[in-house]
């Protein structure tokens, strides 16, 4: 005896609804849920093209302020607290993670659903965006393990991450800001370490925190080069792709023209056959009026039976490529064939 | 009247089932058009089950395409409703509340195997909010099918967690007030669950001072309150469907395992409880190890390669249903018997065939001739009768084979006859301690079995020179005497030493060699194994249960308590209200059951027109898995 709680569901939805409204959203929470909102908008754009294409642009521009109010609300913590600050990004990073591919993957598939209809520019922009950010997070991921050098990477990072995106319109630019960055984030670290030492850290701390950090930046100047490479491969890849889509599309085209031609050229053929035919096994003309009208005759009933033969059996279906209709698994197979001996 | 309503459990809980599939909405059979495709998600428990109950093509007809475990990676189907069927669980509520935010499919009906407690639902209703999903949230029920039917008249209480409520875990020594509060607690859920789809409020009766007493108070507490909140009791007459017996109720009879020790350990010789004590059989699943290419092996040459079957015992098998209650070499007999007759009637087909000219061909194109159509046309439907009956066949004889092998091996024939005799007290021809030191027979299981069975049995415990001697002879066997001690205590503290001796008199009637009977090209070559006769004996179980049923005046039974959820006044007294015999019963042991008992109910029953009983247990166990609890269960010394 089944009990159906469906009501009480729908109680306990409301009561959480009016609870969390009382409460308020938590801190971090304010963040997400703003980009929840984000996000449900995202996964199912509508209206015409264009429309979304700005949605969905703007949507990721939004995410990439959030994200930089992010970084920037985390850095001006941690010059007040450190403890709370690591606290924070652990918890914080995972979530943004989360929330980035899954917001990556509804762009993506905003982005496939625009692609279909053939504009293709703009495509291979959101992707070069996409990928960049995609390495931007790998790359920023890879920094977590070491913690009391984490906030001078995430500055550096920070304006990694924010040159590349506010410029992702415009390519070359983007390739030059990289470089200015580690020149820039160099005198950053040397204030932050003569800042940190001065509290806590021996001479001999400081001096190897330096020699550590000349590392790191040997480290991101190699890792910066690569990442440049690869965004322009990256670029490139999909300017070919934008390139054989094209392609494809207009040989589909002549193709098509090619196929109405030669069926067009089979049913000449045909009659010119047939007309032969007629004109051998008549023989000689008889008087002009009777064998024009006789050959007219004929050859009418021989198009009829031309088209006859074009069109043999329903079985066959038209040759046409483009209208086939979608197999459904579900519809009952054609009691037709049951009919054959 | 009343002998429809009880009868099924089975089919009771097949149809909730049923009805769930198709959106809590009453099934009805033959509706024509496809059904509405849909995703069914369930967890261990549910998948327990549903898989005695309902086949995979079964769950086809009802629209299922796919169906996956809760916890498994699941892809998103965005355009399919899911049905869910879970426990009510933290892990498995935090797995649906992601797949409501990871948008898996289009609308989600969950079911609850048992009632969700207020807050869990709204820990859901928060994940539906924040997925904004709550539109899709189309229906939440609870379910109340927390038990798995086995066969028409027996359930279990659980399979997936049976650690939790088994034999071990209620009787341990050290086991704490809450431990046990939580074990009844998840006992009687079941039984009230059980009581739900039944559609019955019972009137129980438990024996004192043990596990089933907790259980029985439990139960009508909960079936009690049940009752009173009018608002949402599940007991109301439009729930209960038609064919309700409105003037009679059931008999709920809960006995706690203690009572009885020996019928677990007791060898058996029917079929349905041999194939559970020898062979793997759990949830109406045998699976096999068969060591094929025995047969047609060159001298020794090929090694025997092993495979493993399964077999699903059903109640679609007829085979099986008829026989699974009979002695052994009645089945051995009856599956020959069906064996020549398939091949009578196969040749019967084959003559048709060579008749028409068309040997060799397969039976599709035979229909395809005109003349003769009748004969044809009956053979030809009868063939797939005759190809299920050669399955049914089949796979009786490897498991009867299977269960043969073991029976010569460990010569199980003479430890029946012989427990017959100890339990029934007859003069023993044999003595004990023979064999025990017996090497060609049995498994040191076995021998401990038997010895245990004597001990429990044995009016006054044997002489301490005679324990030690048997010890010793134990030991030599390779027995762990473990169980042993735990059996002693048991017996110093149940003060029971008159119930559990009286087994009923019983004579077993050895009918020679059976050779003869087997005939040739049979596999049952039954040498040396008797043909035991089994004659009616009421073990205790029964035994109580006759009592409390015909409302019989008994020492044992007499001081039972007596409850009954619907009074209004709370507390029992000893004295039934209800002076006439019960036609329902439901026999539940709490502790754990075995077939051997389910089959002696089922006998007893037999002879009595228009009663039912229905039989249940925590947990169902044979004599090993019951030994290695045993083991482990050391009471304080």
């Amino acid at each position: 005896m089944a009990v159906d709680i469906t009501l009480l569901f729908r109680a306990s939805v409301k009561t959480v609804k009016t609870r969390n409204k009382a409460l308020g959203v938590a801190v971090g929470g304010g963040v997400d849920g703003s980009r929840d909102e984000l996000f449900r908008r995202s996964p199912r754009p509508k209206g015409d093209f264009s429309s979304r294409a700005r949605e969905v642009i703007s949507h990721i521009g939004k995410l990439r302020d959030f994200l930089l109010e992010h970084r920037k609300d985390y850095i001006n913590a941690y010059s007040y607290v450190m403890s709370e600050y690591g606290r924070m990004t652990d918890t914080e990073r995972d979530q943004i993670d989360q929330d980035a591919q899954t917001f990556m993957r509804t762009c993506s598939e905003a982005i496939q659903q625009l692609r279909t209809q053939g504009v293709c520019k703009l495509y291979s922009e959101q992707r070069a965006i996409r990928v960049k950010r995609v390495v931007d997070k790998k790359r920023l991921s890879k920094l977590e393990p070491e913690p009391s050098t984490k906030t001078r990477e995430s500055t550096s990072s920070e304006k990694v991450s924010r040159n590349p995106s506010e410029d992702s319109e415009e390519k070359p630019v983007t390739e030059e800001h990289p470089e200015k960055v580690p020149a820039e984030s160099q005198p950053e670290l040397g204030t932050w370490g003569d800042g940190k030492g001065d509290d806590e850290l021996s001479p001999e701390e400081i001096q190897m925190f330096e020699q550590e950090n000349q590392r790191l930046i040997g480290e991101m100047n190699s890792l910066f080069d690569e990442v440049r490479q690869i965004e322009g491969r990256v670029v490139e890849i999909s300017r070919l792709q934008e390139i054989f889509t094209e392609k494809v599309l207009q040989q589909e085209a002549e193709i098509d023209s090619i196929h109405q031609l030669v069926v067009g050229a089979t049913e000449n053929i045909k009659e010119g056959n047939e007309d032969i035919r007629e004109v051998s096994t008549l023989g000689p003309p008889g008087p002009p009026q009777c064998g024009t009208e006789s050959r007219q005759q004929r050859s009418s009933c021989w198009q009829g039976g031309t088209s006859a033969l074009l069109w043999p059996s329903p079985q066959g279906s038209p040759p046409d490529g483009a209208g086939q209709s979608h197999f459904d698994p579900r519809q009952t197979p054609d009691p037709r064939c049951y009919q054959e001996p | 009247m009343a002998a429809a309503a009880a009868a099924s459990i089975r089919e009771r809980q097949t149809v909730a089932l049923k009805r769930m599939l198709n959106f809590n909405v009453p099934h009805v059979k033959n509706s024509t058009g496809e059904p509405v495709w849909k995703v069914l998600i369930y967890d261990r428990f549910g998948q327990d089950i549903i898989s005695p109950l309902l086949s995979v093509k079964e769950l086809r007809d009802m629209g299922i395409t796919l169906h996956l475990l809760l916890h498994s990676d699941r892809d998103p189907i965005p355009d399919v409703p899911a049905v869910y069927f879970v426990m009510p669980t933290e892990e498995n509520i935090d797995r649906m509340c992601q797949d409501l935010r990871n948008q898996l499919y289009e609308s989600y009906y969950l079911n609850f195997i048992s009632a969700i407690s207020r807050s869990k639902l709204e820990d859901i209703a928060n994940a539906a909010l924040a997925a904004s999903a709550v539109t899709q949230v189309a229906k939440v029920f609870d379910q109340y099918l927390n038990f798995i039917t086995l066969e028409d008249d027996m359930f279990v209480l659980c399979n997936q967690n049976k650690e939790l409520v088994s034999y071990r875990a209620i009787n341990r020594p050290d086991i704490t007030d809450t431990e046990m509060e939580t074990v009844m607690d998840t006992i009687v859920d079941s039984l009230f669950c059980f009581f739900v789809t039944l559609g019955a409020v019972p009137i129980i009766r438990c024996s004192r001072g043990t596990a089933a007493e907790m259980v029985a108070v439990k139960l009508d507490k909960k079936l009690r309150e049940n009752l009173r909140d009018a608002r949402n009791s599940l007991f109301t007459g439009d729930t209960l469907g038609a064919g309700q017996f409105s003037f009679q109720r059931p008999l709920l009879v809960l006995v706690d395992r203690n009572i009885d020790l020996a019928t677990p350990l007791h060898h058996t010789w029917t079929y349905q409880a041999l194939v559970h004590d020898v062979l793997d059989f759990h949830l109406n699943r045998v699976n096999l190890e068969e060591s094929s290419g025995v047969e047609n092996s060159p001298a020794g040459a090929r090694p025997k390669r092993k495979n493993k079957k399964s077999y699903d015992l059903t109640p679609v098998d007829k085979f099986w249903q008829k026989h699974k209650g009979s002695p052994f070499p009645e089945v051995a007999e009856s599956v020959q018997q069906e064996l020549e007759s398939y091949r009578a009637q196969e040749d019967e087909v084959k003559r048709l065939k060579s008749i028409m000219g068309l040997e060799g061909e397969d039976e599709g194109a035979i229909s395809m001739l005109s003349d003769n159509t009748a004969k044809l046309t009956s053979a030809v439907s009868s063939l797939p009768e005759l190809l299920e009956k050669k399955r049914l066949i089949d796979l009786h004889t490897n498991v009867a084979t299977a269960v043969l092998e073991h029976i010569k091996a460990r010569k199980l024939d003479v430890y029946f006859e012989y427990e017959e005799k100890i339990m029934s007290k007859t003069t023993l021809d044999k003595s004990l301690l023979d064999i025990i030191s017996d090497p060609d027979a049995g498994t040191p299981e076995d021998k401990m079995r038997l010895f245990l069975i004597y001990y429990i049995s044995a009016q006054q415990a044997p002489s301490e020179a005679d324990l030690e001697q048997y010890k010793k002879a134990l030991t030599d066997a390779g027995c762990n005497l473990n169980p042993l001690q735990y059996i002693k205590q048991w017996k110093a503290f149940a003060k029971m030493a008159s119930a559990p001796a009286s087994y009923g008199n019983t004579t077993t009637k050895p009918m020679g060699l059976l050779s003869r009977v087997m005939n040739t090209g049979s596999q049952f070559v039954m040498e040396g194994v008797k043909n035991l006769v089994l004659k009616q004996q009421n073990l205790p179980v029964t035994r109580i249960l006759d009592n409390l049923m015909e409302m019989k005046s008994n020492p044992e039974t007499d001081d039972y308590r007596y409850f009954d959820p619907k009074m209004l006044r709370g507390n029992d007294s000893s004295v039934p209200r209800n002076k006439n015999p019960f036609q329902e019963a439901i026999v539940f042991v709490v502790g754990g059951g075995n077939y051997i008992e389910y089959q002696n109910l089922v006998d007893y029953i037999k002879g009595k027109q228009g009663k039912h009983i229905l039989y249940g247990c925590s947990e169902l166990f044979n004599a090993t898995q019951f030994i290695k609890q045993v083991k482990c269960t050391l009471l304080v010394s």
